[in-house]
């Protein structure tokens, strides 16, 4: 009788750590998640100035404006899911990159102050959300290992916790940047 | 840029040479020194053997005998050091970059130390020399030989009763080697420390389970580099900060540094500032008494211990200025 009372306590004391501890990691999760995103918008706040640096030079460019500026409208509306966010960050370092890329080609504008302090600031926040990509890859391996290894993923299960998925980034960046087609033309 | 053989023969040599006469003298006058603080002792042993009275009394005998120590000290070690500290290890900096500066009294500040939070102990006894500092491109760094002591007092159990010393002093080795601080190129306000992993490498999993109730230190850091996770344990306040300091490039540039120098190697980034403290067990840019100075290996060692610090700006990369840090 008595045994049987200590082993549903421990039993019980078990599931409630093990319960804790996957609601600890979730959150740890979605925090590091919104880190992502608050360095995602403190990227999108540098973009008018870089647009006001850049568009007098770039009147060929002018449709890698129209676009940053709309990705911009977008994300400052502040409705989107994790995957758009996601989607979005790809697609704004794309162009953030081509952008920079095509400055090569207007040496006053590469020489002017106010375009490197702004080069500086982006190359800032492009590292702070490569810093905060990691960490919220860290968290989420944290939590779906738990998912996956016993006995926290019956726990797992019948709270119903679904893995979550790693912020990828895009093929293109992977792969290593040929500088020498950047400068050919 | 010279040969270090080339700067040897042309710069070192004709110095040296001088100091070897110094040298030679100084071994020349210990000898006599040696034998008598030797012969006096024992024969002093043997008096108070026969004689029954107290051992204590070995000690007196111990100060007479040092007092010669001191005097060949005075007269014949300590020129030959400053001669050696003021003209050869001058001109080894300078070779190495003739924008650094050498101090043969200074070193890095006690503050310096203490906020670099790399340990946790307070550095009651605080010594240092061989101070070389100056600007690296767009780094400014210093660095020094220092060794820090914790000092303990214990309550002394063999004093007999009634004496008046209740209590004596232990010293414990807190660090003893070089260390290394710089202005770090990008800016960050929190502390992150880089300390050799002991407990992952002996424990594993354990470890680790280990490091993360290590409180005192910040939060346990768990990096994606195996490499570097497996050769060091990292503890900072912000999960996002430390891994913007440590890029995936600098952790790769730590982890060659540590596989180059094989020594114990702990870092700090706090206060916009990096440092580095590197263990030696051996005294750094000393003469040497017993052996020859003219042997390109001892200059060479001399070389490449400043070196092994110096390079630290160039292997991580800390002239790139490229963040709003400028």
């Amino acid at each position: 009788m008595v045994i049987t009372a200590i082993v549903t306590a421990v039993a019980v004391l078990v599931v409630i750590l093990l319960f804790n501890s996957l609601v600890r990691k979730k959150n740890q999760a979605i925090t590091a998640f919104s880190t992502i995103d608050v360095l995602l918008k403190k990227r999108f706040d540098l973009i008018p100035n870089l647009i006001k640096a850049v568009q007098r030079y770039m009147q060929h460019e002018a449709g890698v404006l129209t676009d940053i500026t709309a990705m911009r409208a977008k994300a400052v509306s502040g409705e989107m899911s994790d995957a758009e966010t996601a989607d979005l960050d790809r697609k704004a370092t794309q162009v953030i990159g081509r952008i920079m890329v095509a400055a090569e080609n207007y040496p006053d504008l590469k020489a002017s102050q106010n375009f490197a302090d702004l080069q500086a600031s982006l190359n800032e926040v492009e590292e702070q959300i490569s810093a905060a990509r990691r960490a919220y890859n860290a968290s989420v391996r944290d939590y779906n290992n738990a998912l996956e290894m016993f006995p926290s993923n019956i726990v797992a299960a019948l709270m119903h916790y679904r893995k979550r998925v790693f912020f990828e980034i895009a093929e293109q960046e992977r792969a290593n940047v040929d500088v020498g087609s950047l400068f050919a033309s | 840029m010279r040969s270090l053989e080339a700067f040897y023969e042309s710069e070192l040599m004709p110095d040296l040479v001088q100091l070897e006469d110094l040298r030679k003298t100084a071994k020349k006058r210990m000898v006599p020194v040696v034998v008598f603080a030797a012969l006096f002792n024992l024969a002093c042993l043997i008096l108070l053997a026969k004689t029954g009275l107290p051992l204590n009394m070995m000690l007196i005998a111990l100060c007479i005998s040092a007092v010669p120590v001191f005097i060949w000290y005075a007269k014949y070690f300590k020129g030959y050091k400053d001669r050696f500290k003021d003209v050869i290890i001058p001109k080894i900096v300078a070779f190495i970059h003739p924008e650094l500066k050498y101090e043969k009294n200074g070193m890095v500040p006690k503050t310096a130390f203490i906020n670099s939070r790399l340990f946790a102990e307070h550095p009651d006894r605080y010594y240092g020399d061989d101070l070389v500092s100056g600007t690296l491109g767009r780094t400014a760094i210093q660095f020094s030989e220092i060794q820090v002591n914790r000092v303990e007092r214990v309550r002394d159990h063999s004093a007999e009763a009634g004496s008046s010393r209740k209590t004596r002093t232990r010293v414990y080795p807190i660090f003893k080697g070089l260390f290394f601080a710089a202005d770090f190129n990008k800016s960050f306000s929190g502390t992150t420390i880089v300390l050799p992993d002991k407990a992952e490498k002996l424990l594993g999993g354990m470890g680790q389970a280990l490091q993360k109730l290590n409180v005192q230190k910040g939060e346990l850091i768990k990096l994606e580099d195996p490499e570097f996770e497996r050769l060091f344990v990292v503890y900072g306040q912000d999960q996002v900060e430390a891994r913007y300091i440590l890029s995936t490039s600098l952790m790769q540039r730590i982890t060659a540094f540590q596989t180059r120098t094989q020594k114990e190697i702990r870092l700090s980034f706090s206060g916009n500032m990096l440092y580095v403290a590197i263990a030696f067990d051996r005294e750094l840019f000393e003469p040497a008494l017993m052996d020859s100075l003219l042997d390109f290996s001892r200059i060479k060692e001399y070389y490449d211990d400043m070196k092994l610090v110096i390079d630290i700006v160039d292997e991580l990369n800390l002239n790139t200025r490229i963040w709003s840090k400028q």
